[in-house]
């Protein structure tokens, strides 16, 4: 007998049968919700501004994601279609679809703003999870598809819900092999031209990493240095015993400085130790640059995240250091310049929270294509 | 009077419909139906087989014991196979009417397979089943007639036992409440009758989808086809609807002529243009809502070869002032990913873009939708200020759920239309010569792909349509809603 996990209808809600009985469903809550309003003089709105499809092969992948929409539901009001594929299609199981579905409202709500779907798909339902799910999207409003996991290069239902996204979110850190994975996200890059836009909400974890060493440059004193980059050294965190491996968020910091700074591929390109890596490339004067990657455990990071940063410049006889570091309270991030090895300047600023609610929330606000992100991978690519 | 009163329609639709009607006092006082069909059943087994029906079929659950026996009461069934059965109607409703004293008033309802309309409407001739004092009218199931000639055929027949203005010719989506909430949108709310026009509307897309196969109904549809079965009437009645100019009146005269000047100038699709502006498709093998299904070919009654087309899409062109360069892109087929009615104007981008194309990304050009089904209600989708900082514009969709605002379900469409005939009002009924143009757009495509050598393209179930359907609006820069 095929073992099942049982579906906790409390977090999913009652399970329905067929798209049309979930539409009668949503509009039975959803009346009941402004009924209550109503009674106590409020007004009552079902606004929504976007289409969230959730894939997940796991069920607390698919119920962190939930979570994390939920709570997004007053800025971004949505309806989710979390859809849950039982990993691994059984022979033995039936291939059949199931779903559930519910409002879940922030008590005293009078807004319906959150309208969750489950689409649970058993045994091998690869063709046909797509017909079930897109007939429950809203019309006429965007459509996020959030891929939990590494992207397959194609085929249903992936290429399916695609076809219908106007956004696929993914999540590089999740990647297992990112040496497989990251060319196969460029590669939907590639193709995604107009199409949709595409977010790596690592790249976004990214960002006040970028911002901090943009910001070294923007000082007339030290923008020569720039040019003149001989070493880049990224570390990244890993777990105590080090085993799980996650350099996709270093990775495209180093693909971002190659894609802004014309920076080219060299041969060779020497494994480090403990699953670093450490390489050369070659500048746009054709000088070369040592770039190290390096994972390191420290406590309180999540692995893969990008604990410290060292750009390494020579000019003029000078000897230039640029770090941005992490505090150990892993709440502020602190920037430092070293000229000969002497501090010339330093500031700490607050570092934005990590979390993927907040990553989330910053993604969905955006429709268009993120061209830096884009051109910092195809760089990367170019470079392994 | 139903013709057919054993037959699925009445089951489904008819009698629920007057059950509810019943349930909200809205018919008359003295009030009966007979139910006639070639098959005899006595009167207890007819009460006790609708009774299943409604319990099943009524929108309102659960069935009304009271409300249902003093209905039942007046429920009859009288078998027609031949002339006796036809003398034997007679001398039932003369009966009835004596009874009732109900004038000889009577609504005869057309519910039988169209072959047996004109035999009905001659035996009602024959038989003197008018009545000689009360009113008489005719209703009429769709389709009517498969082209020009039938349907002028048909209404030859009619017309030697009723007058033009005693037929009702139903077409059950204009009895939909939202169907007629387009002309109160349009005629009630001074906002939208001056940016309805050419100016303004890029283009409109019509689209009736179905998410059904065939089911039981092949032998029906093998003939017909989703030309006739949805296109001529439905799809051409609700262009009627969204591009006519506004009625003197809201009376059946005013309100129908001007549908029909409408369809009247409905640019021909004909010979070459065929292929330009009109696309079939036939559903292969897929999945819908997650579960596989057959293809048209493979269904039960279905000729293994057909070339019956179960996708229709269409661009047309309404020629007058109003519309003049605005294409009117209408779709419709068995078997798509989602059971959805709905119009969409689409209007045209605002002249000047204000904000810079990074802030507007994200943004479409304003929509207007009418949603006939599901979840009937209007919804229009704008720009709005993302809420972060800096402007980032986003389409924003506002919702107009026609349930969820009046918290009432709103009457099915058989109810509205079956009380409207009653009282006589024929405005939501199709009047002869919005049949014969409707006939007269379909005939020349019809004609065409029945000439054609080759088969309709296949489309996989559960998508939506053929290319070809793709190609036809992508050509014009503009593309199909993802309804
Ligand atoms: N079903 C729907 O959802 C639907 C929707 C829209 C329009 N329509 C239209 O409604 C009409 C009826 O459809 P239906 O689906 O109800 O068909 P149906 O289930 O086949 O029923 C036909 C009824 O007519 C009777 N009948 C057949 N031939 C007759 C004749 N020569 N004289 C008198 N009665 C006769 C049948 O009973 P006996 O065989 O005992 O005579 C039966 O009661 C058709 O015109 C159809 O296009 C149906």
């Amino acid at each position: 007998m095929a073992q099942s996990i049982a579906i906790d209808t409390t977090f999913w809600g009652a399970r329905v049968l067929g798209v049309a009985a979930v539409e009668r469903e949503l509009t039975r809550l959803r009346r009941a919700v402004i009924a209550h309003a109503l009674e106590q003089r409020l007004v009552a709105a079902r606004a929504s501004v976007l289409n969230l499809i959730v894939y997940a092969e796991r069920e607390v992948h698919a119920r962190r994601a939930a979570k994390s929409i939920s709570e997004l539901a007053l800025r971004h009001p949505s309806r989710a279609i979390v859809v849950l594929a039982d990993r691994g299609a059984r022979e033995d199981v039936e291939a059949r679809i199931e779903m559930h579905c519910h409002l879940p409202a922030a008590d005293n709500a009078t807004q319906v703003s959150y309208e969750q779907i489950l689409v649970r798909a058993r045994g091998d339902s690869r063709q046909r999870v797509a017909s079930a799910v897109i007939p429950l999207l809203v019309p006429d409003l965007p459509v996020f598809l959030w891929w939990t996991g590494a992207p397959p290069v194609g085929g249903p239902p992936f290429g399916d819900l695609l076809g219908v996204a106007d956004r696929l979110i993914v999540d590089s850190s999740d990647f297992a092999r990112p040496d497989l994975a990251l060319p196969s996200i460029a590669r939907i890059c590639s193709q995604a031209r107009g199409l949709f836009g595409l977010t790596d909400l690592n790249w976004t974890r990214l960002t006040p990493w970028r911002e901090m060493v943009t910001s070294f440059f923007d000082v007339p004193a030290w923008r020569p240095f720039l040019e003149t980059t001989t070493g880049v050294r990224v570390g990244f965190a890993v777990d105590m015993d080090g085993r799980d491996i996650h350099p996709s968020q270093a990775l495209l910091f180093i693909g971002w400085l190659a894609s802004r700074l014309g920076w080219r591929r060299v041969d060779e390109l020497a494994p480090s130790e403990a699953g670093g890596l450490l390489f050369a490339i070659a500048r746009a004067d054709g000088a070369r640059v040592m770039v190290r990657v390096r994972p390191r455990f420290e406590r309180g990071l999540e692995e893969g995240d990008v604990s410290g940063i060292r750009v390494q410049a020579e000019r003029d006889g000078q000897r230039a250091e640029f770090v941005v570091k992490r505090q150990p309270d892993e709440r502020h991030q602190t920037s430092t310049v070293l000229i000969d090895g002497r501090t010339r300047w330093e500031r700490t600023v607050p570092l934005p929270s990590p979390a993927i609610v907040e990553l989330i929330g910053e993604e969905l606000a955006i429709l268009g294509s993120d061209r830096t992100y884009e051109e910092a991978l195809a760089a990367l690519v170019r470079l392994s | 009077m139903i013709f057919g009163g054993s037959g699925d329609l009445a089951m489904r639709k008819l009698m629920p419909a007057l059950y509810n009607l019943a349930l909200q006092r809205l018919l008359p006082a003295a009030f009966c139906v007979v139910g006639t069909a070639r098959r005899p059943l006595s009167d207890a087994a007819y009460r006790e087989e609708l009774r299943l029906a409604v319990s099943q079929h009524s929108r309102t659950k659960p069935l009304n014991e009271e409300v249902w026996r003093s209905f039942a009461e007046n429920l009859h069934f009288v078998a027609t196979s031949d002339d006796r059965g036809y003398g034997k109607l007679r001398e039932t409703l003369d009966r009835l009417d004596h009874e009732l004293g109900t004038h000889a008033n009577r609504l005869f309802y057309l519910a039988t397979p169209p072959p047996a309309y004109a035999s009905i409407v001659r035996a009602i001739g024959e038989h003197r089943l008018r009545g000689d004092t009360g009113w008489a009218r005719v209703v009429i199931e769709k389709p009517f007639g498969h082209d020009r000639e039938s349907a002028r055929e048909l209404t030859e027949i009619l017309h030697t036992v009723f007058r033009e203005d005693e037929v009702f010719r139903i077409d059950h989506y204009l009895g939909k409440e939202t169907v007629q909430n387009i002309l109160v949108m349009r005629f009630a709310n001074g906002i939208f009758e001056p940016i309805w026009n050419r100016q303004y509307v890029d283009h409109v897309q019509i689209t009736v989808a179905e998410t059904i196969g065939v089911e039981e109904r092949a032998g029906y549809y093998e003939q017909a086809g989703a030309m006739r079965d949805v296109v001529q009437n439905h799809l051409l009645q609700l262009l009627a609807l969204v591009a006519m100019e506004p009625p003197a009146a809201f009376d059946d005269k005013a309100v129908r002529d001007e549908k029909v000047k409408v369809l009247r100038v409905l640019r021909p699709i004909t010979g070459d243009d065929v292929r330009m502006n009109a696309v079939r498709g036939q559903y292969g093998r897929g999945f819908i809502e997650g579960v596989a299904v057959n293809a048209y070919r493979e269904e039960p009654g279905v000729a293994r070869d057909s070339r019956t087309e179960t996708y229709v899409a269409l661009k047309c062109w309404v020629d007058n002032w109003r519309w003049e360069g605005t294409p009117f892109y209408m779709r419709t087929g068995k078997r798509l990913p989602k059971r959805s009615t709905e119009i969409a104007i689409q209007f045209r981008a605002a002249p000047h873009q204000l904000f810079s194309r990074e802030a507007s990304e994200g943004l479409e050009p304003n929509a207007l939708v009418l949603r006939i089904q599901p979840n009937e209600g209007i919804s229009l989708k704008f720009g709005a200020k993302v809420p972060v900082q800096g402007i980032r514009i986003r389409s924003v969709n506002m919702d107009f759920d026609y349930g969820a605002s009046f918290m009432v379900e709103a009457p099915d469409a058989y109810e509205t239309l079956i009380l409207d005939a009653l009282r006589g009002d024929a405005t939501l009924f199709t009047r002869r010569d919005e049949v014969d143009q409707q006939w007269a757009f379909v005939d020349p495509i019809m004609e065409a792909w029945g000439a054609s050598p080759t088969d309709p393209p296949i489309y996989e179930a559960g998508t939506w349509g053929p290319i070809e359907a793709h190609v036809l609006i992508e050509r014009d820069g503009r593309e199909w809603r993802k309804a």
